[in-house]
């Protein structure tokens, strides 16, 4: 079932929450809505499920109007950060709840129940565990669990709020990779929060960048990693470098060098440059367009190099491979000449908004 | 806000809510805000001056001094014993400790008729005591010394009740850091425990204040109703009110509730202390409570 | 057992236990050594008269209604004072804990007099047919008046600490209102209820100022246990109103285990030995 979300807005008090949200979900996406705390993505996914109301805008489902359907009435599954799993019932008992309050016409025979209920736990592995209490699980099985009792009301829509926030890193992977088997097993749409950018590139479809209650940027994964529609979006989806210059014509003034302007839309004046840390070379001879750069520390992180520069005033963070570290075999106070291979420039007018991030 | 808003998953539907507070509220009304009117209006259905009068009688004024007398007494015994046992039960582990939990709760299930009879069985004339108490020409029971000792009975687990878990939940980690310190037990009790524990010490005295003072059945049974001499405000409400002198009876009764409501506030307001203290500890910022340190 | 970091551990449990002892215990046991002077047939006759049975029925008849009603007024007072915003709720809230801190005695005869034939409130009800005061529905008002509080305050925080999350996964799955009322939430305050339930009839048995003011006290109809224990006293039979006394004390007694059995069971209905190796941390 696809959704469709037209201008929501919502307010607490004075707090913007979402400012006038558009999004168009399709039919059988995984869908990851991205973004740092408050920037209103929680609020969009209970919106969209009906546990908050909207100040203003419309959603549908399926085309169909449901701005105004009670929650019980969505038939969307949803899934807490923190389970919320029904304390003094079994396993088994949760799973069947959405089943036996179905109204007495349409609730399926004991027999029936059972059945569902035991596939479903099959379907998460968790049968053996049908007849313990919730405060027996450990938190991944407690998720599992989640997940199987919104499924077994059979939604044709899957939400998931921070599904594996409460959880250590170990198991988050885990059900991470488990989460996108089911979706494409079960063939609904699903959208996920989260606040981890990794999650949402590993697992979504598409992902939505929000922050400040606006959508900043729709697109597969790999689109808004590699071409991020803003500095902030440049930002979140991973370590940056960040250079104040001055766009002329086809050039980027940065610092007293000239750097390779590749991205030939950016607008002329004061601008801010943007370089991933693998994305540059480092080079001991002079190279054309290159920085000047003194080695200030070298750090070598599992299967990564971590390489701090400082040029003029600015630090700047470059990772290597095992491979080219040990080539070029770099030593604190050695002067080296960088060359970014990918610079994504934004106007300083866009750029000034934005603080924060994961850049330096 | 925009017109027609949805209903949240987490609420009943507004006729429902309104019912619900009607009934509920109407319960209260009857059971709670009725009788306290009529203590009021009763007592003033004589006019004020038959009101003043009722209250200048001199068995009245000595019945309230003797209560307030008997509410002072037991006061320091209560806190003592209250902090001791919560100090055991709440900063140490030993065996047995739910059953003593279980044993400060037993003041509040036996019935008072109970408890003094209880007493009247040790100390009475043909109690186990009594035949010894008369050789020397002591006198507990249907005196001051008997009423004192059920309302000690009575008033026993408030303030324990009340600090065993506030203590609970504070830890012993303060105390063992003013320990390693180098701090003498008297000092850490002073300058750590009791800062933290005032407003529920306090929380508790009060609501043993208001048993003392309103008791009726225990005190009833070993008091002998001595007017003048061993009558409690309660009991003399009692007396005025069988001998069919309504104003009087009420007039004592208004000053009783008066003190419940004076319970009520002061209660209130430790809650409300009690409440913005854990608020503040919470919302303090590290740099500030590093500050504010110097 | 190790050496403790904290002082004051003997001091404290000393002066606790001598004064538990002196105070509460040795006493208590001094009625059970009493009545032991009483044949068991002795106790069993006085135990089962005519006239002690006719109280413990008004006695405990009383008390279960006026808990029951407790239980369900104060489910609902409880839930508004949590749930619902109204104007004066804090003052409200206050006042609920009235019947703690009214003396016992005020609160009868202030009722004696709302529900007698010419009260504010009687003056209503006998026209209907309905007589209070002085019989034994007076009673049970009485006792719900003083047993309000409990089941209120037993079930605010209860009721305050339920996730909101919890409600809404219910209404995601489908379920109506009312059934996430019966099937998720009122399992889960249902331990908190029953504990004030308890609490309250416990306090309601042994209830004697209140009651004597608005009962009638009449004999096998409207007769109360503690005021029978009186009225024996009052005969200078000490020993028939040791005996009663025992009966009492042995029902305070179970209803405190009684509770304790409750909190136990809340406590631990749903925690198996087994506990997972990454529990939640919130």
């Amino acid at each position: 079932m696809s959704i469709e979300i037209c201008g929501v807005g919502k307010r607490f008090g004075n707090f913007v929450a979402l400012d006038n949200i558009d999004l168009h979900i399709p039919t059988g996406e995984l869908v990851a809505l991205l973004g740092p705390s408050g920037c209103g993505k929680t609020t969009l996914l209970r919106i969209i499920a009906g546990m908050e109301s909207a100040d203003s805008g419309n959603v549908k489902f399926a085309g169909a109007e449901a701005t105004h359907l009670h929650a019980r009435e969505r038939k969307v599954g949803f899934v807490f950060q923190h389970y919320a799993l029904f304390r003094h019932m079994t396993v088994f008992e949760n799973v069947a709840f959405g089943l036996r309050v179905k109204a007495k016409t349409e609730r399926p025979s004991e027999a029936e129940i059972r059945r569902r209920v035991m596939d479903l736990l099959k379907l998460v592995q968790l049968d053996w565990l049908a007849e313990r209490y919730p405060s027996q699980l450990s938190g991944g099985q407690r998720q599992r669990i989640a997940l199987a009792r919104a499924l077994a009301v059979e939604p044709k829509v899957l939400l998931l709020d921070e599904p594996f926030g409460a959880l250590d890193t170990k198991v988050r992977k885990e059900l991470r990779r488990w989460l996108r088997r089911l979706h494409d097993e079960m063939h609904i749409s699903s959208v996920f929060v989260t606040h981890d950018q990794e999650e949402a590139l590993e697992v979504a479809d598409r992902v939505v960048v929000m922050n400040h209650g606006r959508i900043e940027q729709i697109g597969t994964p790999d689109e808004v990693y590699s071409n991020p529609a803003s500095p902030f979006v440049y930002q979140f989806l991973g370590n940056v470098n960040v250079f104040h210059s001055r766009v002329h014509g086809n050039w980027a003034d940065v610092g007293r060098d000239g750097v390779d302007k590749m991205d030939n839309t950016a607008p002329e004046g004061q601008a801010m440059a943007f370089v991933r840390p693998h994305d540059i070379d480092i080079e001991h001879v002079q190279v054309a367009g290159g920085l000047e750069a003194m080695v200030q520390d070298v750090h070598a992180i599992g299967p990564l190099v971590r390489v701090e520069l400082a040029h003029a005033s600015e630090l700047i963070e470059v990772e290597l491979t095992r491979e080219r570290a040990t080539v070029l075999n770099l030593v604190k106070g050695q002067c080296v000449w960088l060359k970014p291979r990918q610079v994504k420039v934004f106007k300083v007018a866009e750029t000034a908004l934005e603080e924060g991030g994961s850049g330096i | 806000m925009s017109a027609p808003s949805l209903r949240m998953a987490t609420a009943e539907p507004r006729w429902l809510r309104w019912t619900l507070t009607g009934i509920g509220l109407a319960f209260l009304f009857f059971f709670l805000a009725l009788p306290l009117l009529a203590v009021f209006y009763e007592a003033l259905a004589g006019g004020w001056s038959a009101y003043l009068q009722a209250l200048k009688e001199p068995e009245t004024l000595h019945a309230v001094g003797l209560t307030l007398f008997i509410a002072l007494f037991v006061m320091p015994f209560n806190v003592m014993v209250g902090v001791a046992a919560a100090w055991a039960i709440a900063k140490f582990e030993f065996r047995g400790k739910s059953l003593l939990i279980t044993l400060i709760d037993l003041p509040f299930a036996v019935s008072p008729v109970v408890v003094g009879l209880v007493f009247l069985l040790i100390f009475g004339a043909q109690g186990i005591f009594g035949p010894w108490l008369s050789a020397h020409d002591v006198k507990i029971v249907f005196a001051l010394p008997g009423m004192v000792i059920v309302t000690l009975f009575i008033t026993f687990p408030f303030v324990a009740r009340e600090l065993i878990p506030l203590m609970q939940a504070q830890g012993r980690e303060e105390e063992e850091a003013a320990i390693s310190l180098g701090a003498t037990g008297w000092n850490m009790f002073w300058r750590v425990t009791l800062p933290n524990i005032k407003w529920g010490l306090l929380y508790g005295v009060i609501l043993a204040n208001a048993r003392a003072m309103g008791e009726f059945g225990a005190v009833s049974v070993v008091s002998g109703h001595i007017r003048g001499e061993t009558n409690t405000l309660p009991l003399h409400v009692e007396i005025l009110y069988n001998e069919y002198n309504a104003v009087g009876a009420f007039a004592s009764a208004s000053v009783l509730a008066l003190l419940a409501l004076v319970t009520l506030v002061a209660k209130t307001l430790v809650e409300w202390q009690m409440r913005r203290e854990t608020e503040t500890l919470d919302t303090v910022l590290p740099a500030e409570a590093v500050r504010s340190k110097e | 057992m190790n050496k403790r970091v904290l002082p004051g551990f003997g001091l404290s449990l000393g002066v606790t236990l001598v004064y538990l002892s002196l105070l509460i215990l040795l006493p208590l046991s001094g009625l059970v050594f009493k009545s032991s002077s009483l044949s068991l047939t002795q106790f069993w006759d006085i135990a089962s008269g005519e006239r002690a049975l006719a109280s413990y029925r008004v006695t405990f008849g009383a008390s279960l209604l006026a808990a029951l009603i407790n239980a369900l007024f104060g489910l609902i007072v409880a839930w508004m004072l949590v749930r619902y915003p109204f104007p004066g709720k804090r003052l409200v809230d206050s006042l609920v804990d009235l019947p703690f801190a009214l003396p016992t005695a005020v609160a009868g005869i202030t009722l004696a007099t709302l529900y007698a034939g010419n009260g504010w409130i009687g003056r209503h009800l006998e026209p209907l047919g309905l007589k209070v005061a002085f019989t034994p529905l007076g009673i049970v008002v009485a006792l719900t008046f003083i047993s309000l509080p409990f089941v209120v305050r037993t079930l605010q925080p209860v009721i305050e600490d339920i996730e909101p999350e919890i409600e809404e996964a219910a209404a995601s799955l489908g379920a109506s209102r009312l059934h996430t009322f019966t099937r998720v939430l009122f399992p889960a305050i249902f331990p908190a209820l029953l504990t004030g339930f308890t609490l309250a009839f416990s306090r309601a048995i042994g209830e004697y100022g209140s009651v004597i003011f608005i009962a009638g006290n009449m004999p096998l109809i409207s007769e109360i246990t503690p005021l029978l224990i009186i009225s024996k006293l009052e005969q200078y039979d000490v020993v028939g109103a040791t005996a009663l006394a025992c009966v009492m004390l042995a029902i305070s007694f179970l209803l405190l285990l009684g509770v304790n059995a409750i909190q136990w069971w809340a406590a631990n209905r749903h925690q198996g030995d087994h506990q997972g190796p990454e529990r939640a941390s919130q």
